[in-house]
C-alpha cells in the first residue's frame, strides 16, 4: 500500500511536470485528487488495512495529498507567470505610432473675445442685457439724443426695415430699454450684433459687433468712469497696461472721451499694430447725457452714470493680429482651427 | 481738416515743438491725426529772374538762360518750354537738394555748363494734386514782383507743418484757422492775436444804387453783401497762394482766392458774383420752380422746389450754401463783383447737397453749422484783403439782412455740483480761469455759482454738463484720478438663458464642432437655392447693400451650406460646424417689432453620415437634460426626402435634421453628402433641465433581457421603441438597440432589430415572475401593431 501510494505520487508529479497550459492543469488535479481520482480511490482501499497500518498509511496519504496540492499550486504559479510573459511578448506595440484622431472644435475667436470681456465685467458686478437687433428708430436715435437731422439717420448710413424701424446701429438701445424698465442702481453690459451701411472690406462690415456698458447710481463720477475702465484695460491686456483718456464727442454722453491703451504688442514703444504711436484706441465713453437720463425716466439731479462702447470685431482683430476683417465672417476651417 | 502751423502761428505764438503741440491739442479735444512737414529735403533753391534766353549751339531742344539771382548771375541750361525772358522761377543752385532727395550740381550740357536747374512744383515738394497738368509739368512761374534770391523754403513755406485734425461733429466753430487758434490759445494758455477788417468810415451808401437783397425763406437767417469794383483779375500774391496750398485749396485768381482764404481763416463760406451777369438789381433768396442750374463746375444739375436758391429775382444764380452758378461766374471781363457772406440752415444745406450729390468746402461747413455773427465780419475781412492785394476798389455801403439776431446764451455752473460730478475739487477761481481761457465771459453770482456767457460761435454749449466738459478738458482728462465705484454692491452674473447658450456651445465644441460667424443677410435668390417655397414672413430691407443682402435671414441653414461650400471649394476635406444666432421674421401683430428667434444650426460634411450628426444631436440633448427625443420622418424641402426627420420632445418640435437634398447640393455647389440640423433655441431651453440632482445608487441588481424582433423594414425603430417603453412600466431602466440586421435568414422586406433591455426595481431584486409578463405584453403589442415576431 505504501509503495502503491508512493508510485501514485511519482506518477502524479511526472504528470504535473508535463502540464504546459493552465487550462489542462485542472485535469491533473481531477485525475488524482478528484472524487473519482486515483488517490481518493486508493484511500478507499484503506478499510482493508490493519488498525496498526491504518494511521501510518493515513498519515502518508495526507502527506502525499498535501505534496501534490503544493506541487499543483507551484506549477500553477509557474504556468501563470509563463502565460503573462508570453502575453507581454505577443502584445508589444510600436508606441510611436500616431494616436487615434479625435476631432477638435472650438469657439469662434469673436466669441472667445466676448467671453473674456464678459467675465471681466461680470466680476465687477455687471449683468448682461440683451435687446432686439431690429429696433424702433426712436430707441436707436431719439432716446439717445441724436439730433433729428443727423446724417446717421440717413438711408446711406442706417438700414431701414420700415420708416420707423431700423437695424440698430449700436447696442445703446439696449441701455435705453434697461433704463426704462429697471430702477437704478444699474450695472449692465450689452454685447451684440449691429449694422451700418458699409460695404465690406478689410476694416468695415455692414454686420459687426459691439459691447456697451452702462452704470447708473447716485454719486457716480467721472473718476469712477476712469477707475472702472482703467481696471478693465488692466484685466484685459495685463497689469502693466496704461490708459489715456482723450476728450471726444458723443450725443449719448457729456463729457465724452475716447480711451487709448498702451500697445500690448510693443508695450508703448511703437510698432505696426499701434501704427508706431504706442497707443491703441479701444473704446468711447462718457458721463450719460442728462437728456438721455430724462428721456429714460431717470432724474439727472438724483442720479448720474457713465457709459462706454467698444467694437468687438476690431478688438478681436487687434488681439489676435488678424489683418482682414473679412476673415472673421468667411469661416474657412484653416482660419477657425487656429483659435483654441 | 488740414491746418497750416505757420498760419496758426500768426494768431498764437506757439513755441513748443510741433509734436508736443499736436499732443497738447489732442488731449484738450482737437484730435491731431498726423503732422507732416511740406518738404523736408529741399535746400538751396532760390528765386531768380531769366534775363536772357539764347538757343543752345549744339542742341535744338535745349535753351541757354541767363538768370539774375539777385546777388549774382548764372547760366542755366534747360529743356523747359514754358520759360520766357522776364520770368521769375525757382532755381536749384549747385549743392541744392530737390524734394525727392536728388542732389543738383553743375552739369555739362553738350558743351555748355549749367550751374543748377529750374524747378517744377513737384521738385519743390508742394502739393501736386492741386494743380493742372500743364502747370505740374512745367517750371513754376512766380508772380512778377517776387523778390530775387529768396530762399524757396521760406517763400513757399516748405518748412510749414500741415496738421491733420479730426474734428468732432459738434465743433463747427473749429473749422477754421481762428477756430483752431482759439483752441491752441486756451490749451497752451497763450494770448490770441486779432485780424484786420475793412473799417474805413464811409460817406455814402453807394451800394443801394446797384443792389438790394430780399430773404424769402427762413432757411437763410442772414445775408450780407458788399460790392467792389475790380481793378484787375490776376493771380493772387504768392503768400496767399501758399496758405491756400498748405490748406489743400487750389489757387485760382485774386478774387476767388480771397473768398477761399477768408473761408479757411474764419470758417465763413463766401461767394463772389459777377454783377453784370446777374442782370438784375436785386438778389432774392428763395426756393424756385426751376428745373436745372449749371454750377461752377460746368455740370448741369437737376434742382427742385425743396432747394434754397440765390436768385436774381427770376432765375437761380447759385445753389445756396453749396455752389455758385455758371451764369454769374467771375471772368476776366468782370468789372463789378457782389461779395456774398450769408448764413444758411444746416439742415437745408445738408439735404440739398445730398440730393445733388455735391459736397463742397462751403456745404460741408454749413452742414455742421456756421455762426450767423460771422457773416458780417467775414465780408469786411474779405473786403480788406481785396483792397490790400490791389484787386478791387470799394463801393461804399453794406447790405446786411439779418432779421433775427439771437442773444448770447447764459449757462450757470455750480462749482459744488461740478466737483461732485467729476470727482475732483477745483476752486471757483480755478474754474473761472479755465472758462475765461476758452473765451467764455464769466461772472461769479454767488460763492459757488458762475454765470457763464457763451460766445456766439459755440453752438454746442447749452447745459452745465457741456461746461463741465469744457473745464475738464482744459484741466486735463489725465489729471482726473481713477476711483472704484461706491454705492450698492451688485451681484451681476449670467441669466439661466445665457448660461444655457454657453453650455450648448461648449457641448458642441467638445464634440469637435467649430463655431461659425455668418452675416444676418440673405436674399430671395439665395433662399431659392434651398428648394423651398417663397416664404411670406420675411423681413426685406428698404435700403440693402445689393440684392444678395436684401433680406434678414429666417433660417441659418443657407449660411451653414455656404460655409460648407466655401470649405469644400478650398479643398478642406471635411468639416463640422455650428452657429447659435438670431433669425428674423415678420410679426403679424401690428405695432410690434419683427420676431427675432435664436436658432442653433449644426452641419457637417466629409467624414460623417446622418447617424454621426444624429448621435451628436442626441448627446447634445442628453447633456441638456432633454429625455426621449423623438425623430419622426419628415421635414423641410431642402432635406433629402428619404433622410430627414423632425425632432420632438413631449410634443414640442425642437427642429429638424437630415441629409441635404441632391438639388440643394447642386445649387450650393456642395459635396455630395452634407448633413444639417437646425433647432429652436427657445424650444431647447424650454425642454432642458440643467439642474443636477443626485439619486442613490441602485441597491438591487438589474436583470437583462435581449429581444430580437423580426418585422417589416418600413416600420421605424422609434415606433418599436415607443411600444417597448409603453409596455414596460417603471421597471425598464434602459433600452439599447444594438443590432439592425437584414440578410441571410431574414425574409425580403423584413429586418431584425435586436434590443438589450435592462430592468431594475429600486426596492427588491426582480425575478422571472416580474419580467416575463412584461416581455409577453411587449411581444403581443408588437405583434398586434406591426405583426412583429420574436426571432428565436
Ligand atoms: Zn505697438
Amino acid at each position: 500500500m505504501e509503495l502503491e501510494l508512493k508510485q501514485l505520487r511519482d506518477r502524479c508529479l511526472t504528470d504535473l511536470n508535463d502540464v504546459e497550459e493552465l487550462k489542462t492543469l485542472d485535469n491533473v488535479r481531477i485525475k488524482y485528487l478528484g472524487k473519482k481520482g486515483e488517490l481518493t480511490i486508493a484511500l478507499k482501499g484503506m478499510g482493508k488495512l490493519s488498525s496498526e497500518e491504518r494511521p501510518i498509511i493515513g498519515k502518508l496519504a495526507n502527506e502525499i495529498r498535501e505534496e501534490i496540492e503544493n506541487n499543483i499550486s507551484a506549477q500553477k504559479q509557474l504556468l501563470e507567470h509563463k502565460e503573462i510573459e508570453a502575453q507581454i511578448r505577443e502584445e508589444s506595440i510600436d508606441v510611436s505610432l500616431p494616436g487615434k484622431k479625435h476631432l477638435a472644435g472650438n469657439l469662434h475667436p469673436l466669441t472667445t473675445t466676448v467671453n473674456e470681456l464678459k467675465e471681466i465685467f461680470l466680476g465687477m458686478g455687471f449683468s448682461i442685457a440683451e435687446g432686439p437687433e431690429i429696433e424702433w428708430a426712436k430707441y436707436n436715435f431719439d432716446y439717445l439724443n441724436v439730433p433729428q437731422d443727423h446724417s446717421a439717420r440717413d438711408l446711406q448710413d442706417t438700414f431701414y426695415y420700415q420708416d420707423d424701424i431700423v437695424l440698430r446701429t449700436q447696442t445703446s438701445p439696449v441701455q435705453v430699454r434697461v433704463m426704462q424698465e429697471q430702477k437704478p442702481p444699474l450695472r449692465i453690459i450689452s454685447p451684440g450684433r449691429v449694422y451700418r451701411c458699409d460695404e465690406i472690406d478689410a476694416t468695415h462690415s455692414p454686420v459687426f459687433h459691439q459691447m456697451e456698458g452702462l452704470v447708473i447710481d447716485k454719486g457716480i463720477t467721472m473718476s469712477d468712469l476712469k477707475g472702472t475702465l482703467d481696471l478693465f484695460a488692466k484685466k484685459l491686456f495685463g497689469e502693466q497696461t496704461k490708459t489715456k483718456f482723450r476728450p471726444h464727442q458723443f450725443y449719448f454722453t457729456e463729457p465724452s472721451a475716447e480711451m487709448d491703451v498702451t500697445c500690448f504688442k510693443c508695450g508703448g514703444v511703437g510698432c505696426k499694430v499701434c501704427s508706431n504711436t504706442g497707443w491703441i484706441e479701444i473704446l468711447g465713453c462718457g458721463m450719460v447725457h442728462p437728456n438721455v437720463l430724462r428721456l429714460c425716466g431717470i432724474d439727472p439731479d438724483e442720479y448720474s452714470g457713465f457709459a462706454f462702447g467698444m467694437g468687438l470685431d476690431r478688438i478681436t482683430l487687434t488681439k489676435y493680429g488678424i489683418t482682414d476683417l473679412r476673415l472673421l465672417f468667411e469661416n474657412d476651417l484653416r482660419f477657425l482651427a487656429q483659435f483654441k | 481738416m488740414f491746418v497750416s502751423l505757420n498760419w496758426l502761428k500768426e494768431f498764437v505764438d506757439i513755441k513748443i515743438p510741433p509734436y508736443d503741440f499736436g499732443e497738447a491739442l489732442t488731449m484738450s479735444g482737437t484730435k491731431v491725426e498726423t503732422l507732416t512737414v511740406v518738404s523736408e529735403n529741399v535746400v538751396n533753391i532760390f528765386t531768380g529772374k531769366i534775363t536772357k534766353i539764347e538757343p543752345h549751339p549744339n542742341a535744338d531742344k535745349l535753351i541757354v538762360c541767363t538768370v539774375d539771382m539777385g546777388t549774382d548771375e548764372r547760366v542755366i541750361v534747360t529743356a523747359a518750354k514754358n520759360v520766357f525772358e522776364g520770368a521769375i522761377v525757382p532755381v536749384a543752385v549747385d549743392g541744392a537738394v530737390i524734394a525727392d532727395g536728388t542732389k543738383i550740381g553743375t552739369n555739362d550740357f553738350r558743351g555748355v555748363l549749367s550751374y543748377g536747374m529750374f524747378c517744377s512744383i513737384e521738385e519743390l515738394g508742394m502739393n501736386t494734386d492741386l494743380f493742372s497738368k500743364e502747370i505740374m509739368e512745367g517750371i513754376l512761374i512766380l508772380p512778377a514782383g517776387t523778390p530775387l534770391g529768396m530762399d524757396a523754403r521760406e517763400l513757399f513755406w516748405l518748412n510749414d507743418v500741415i496738421i491733420d485734425v479730426e474734428l468732432t461733429a459738434n465743433r463747427s466753430d473749429c473749422q477754421s484757422i481762428i477756430g483752431i487758434a482759439r483752441e491752441a490759445s486756451a490749451t497752451l494758455d497763450l494770448p490770441m492775436a486779432g485780424f484786420t477788417i475793412y473799417a474805413a468810415t464811409e460817406s455814402s451808401n453807394q451800394i443801394a444804387d446797384y443792389l438790394s437783397v430780399k430773404i424769402e425763406d427762413q432757411a437763410c437767417p442772414r445775408y450780407v453783401a458788399k460790392m467792389l469794383k475790380v481793378k484787375k483779375i490776376e493771380a493772387s500774391p504768392l503768400w496767399m497762394q501758399v496758405k491756400l496750398l498748405n490748406s489743400g485749396v487750389r489757387p485760382i485768381n485774386n478774387i476767388v482766392d480771397v473768398t477761399n482764404y477768408v473761408m479757411l481763416e474764419l470758417g465763413q463760406p463766401l461767394h463772389a458774383f459777377d454783377y453784370d451777369s446777374l442782370q438784375s438789381q436785386e438778389i432774392v433768396v428763395k426756393t424756385t420752380t426751376d428745373k436745372k442750374i449749371v454750377t461752377l463746375d460746368d455740370k448741369e444739375r437737376n434742382i427742385d422746389e425743396t432747394m434754397l436758391m440765390i436768385t436774381n429775382g427770376q432765375a437761380p444764380v447759385a445753389v445756396a450754401g453749396v455752389m455758385g452758378g455758371e451764369n454769374s461766374e467771375i471772368t476776366e471781363k468782370t468789372s463789378l463783383i457782389v461779395l456774398e457772406a450769408a448764413n444758411f440752415n444746416k439742415g437745408s444745406v445738408r439735404l440739398t447737397a445730398k440730393q445733388l450729390g455735391l459736397r463742397t468746402e462751403a456745404s460741408s461747413r454749413f452742414e455742421k453749422g456756421v455762426d450767423p455773427e460771422l457773416a458780417g465780419i467775414a465780408a469786411l475781412r474779405a473786403t480788406h484783403l481785396l483792397l490790400e492785394i490791389g484787386a478791387c476798389e470799394v463801393i461804399e455801403g453794406l447790405i446786411d439782412v439779418y432779421p433775427c439776431v439771437e442773444a448770447l446764451k447764459k449757462v450757470n455752473l455750480d462749482v459744488n455740483w461740478f466737483n461732485a460730478f467729476v470727482g475732483i475739487s477745483l476752486t471757483i477761481a480755478e474754474i473761472s480761469k479755465m472758462l475765461t481761457r476758452l473765451f467764455f465771459t464769466v461772472e461769479k453770482i454767488s460763492d459757488h455759482v458762475l454765470e457763464v456767457e457763451v460766445p456766439s460761435y459755440r453752438l454746442d454749449i447749452e447745459l452745465k454738463e457741456d461746461l463741465a466738459e469744457e473745464v475738464v478738458r482744459i484741466f486735463g482728462y489725465d489729471m482726473i484720478p481713477g476711483t472704484i465705484m461706491g454705492g450698492e454692491t451688485m451681484v451681476g452674473g449670467k441669466t439661466p438663458v445665457q448660461k444655457f447658450q454657453d453650455a450648448l456651445k461648449n457641448i458642441l465644441v467638445g464634440q469637435g464642432y467649430y463655431e461659425t460667424l455668418t452675416s444676418s443677410f440673405t436674399s430671395e435668390k439665395r433662399l431659392q437655392g434651398l428648394n423651398s417655397q417663397r416664404e411670406d414672413n420675411l423681413i426685406p430691407l428698404i435700403n440693402p447693400l445689393g440684392e444678395e443682402n436684401s433680406i434678414m435671414r429666417h433660417t441659418l441653414v443657407g449660411h451653414q451650406l455656404e460655409v460648407i461650400s466655401l470649405n469644400y471649394s478650398r479643398k478642406n476635406p471635411f468639416g463640422q460646424f455650428f452657429e447659435l444666432s438670431n433669425t428674423y421674421r415678420k410679426n403679424e401683430k401690428p405695432g410690434e417689432l419683427p420676431i427675432e428667434e435664436q436658432k442653433l444650426a449644426i452641419s457637417s460634411y466629409g467624414s460623417e453620415d446622418y447617424f454621426d450628426l444624429k448621435g451628436a444631436v442626441e448627446l447634445l440633448l442628453a447633456q441638456s437634460g432633454i429625455k426621449y427625443p423623438e425623430f419622426i420622418a419628415g421635414g423641410s424641402d431642402f432635406l433629402h426626402p428619404g433622410r430627414k426627420a423632425e425632432i420632438f420632445v413631449n410634443g414640442i418640435k425642437l427642429g429638424e435634421i437630415g441629409e441635404i437634398h441632391p438639388v440643394v447640393v447642386k445649387n450650393y455647389e456642395l459635396p455630395k453628402r452634407c448633413y444639417v440640423c437646425q433647432l429652436s433655441f427657445d424650444a431647447l431651453f424650454e425642454c432642458s433641465s440643467l439642474d443636477n440632482k443626485f439619486t442613490d445608487l441602485p441597491k438591487f441588481p438589474a436583470s437583462n433581457r435581449d429581444l430580437a424582433i423580426l418585422l417589416k423594414s418600413d416600420i421605424p425603430a422609434a415606433a418599436v421603441e415607443a411600444i417597448i417603453r409603453k409596455n414596460s412600466g417603471e421597471i425598464l431602466e434602459s433600452i439599447d438597440l444594438f443590432d439592425v440586421y437584414t440578410g441571410a435568414q431574414i425574409p425580403d422586406g423584413y429586418k431584425s432589430l435586436a434590443y438589450a433591455l435592462n430592468f431594475r426595481h429600486h426596492e427588491r431584486t426582480l425575478n422571472d415572475n416580474d419580467i416575463n409578463p412584461v416581455i409577453d405584453q411587449i411581444l403581443s403589442e408588437l405583434k398586434r401593431s406591426f405583426d412583429a415576431q420574436l426571432r428565436e
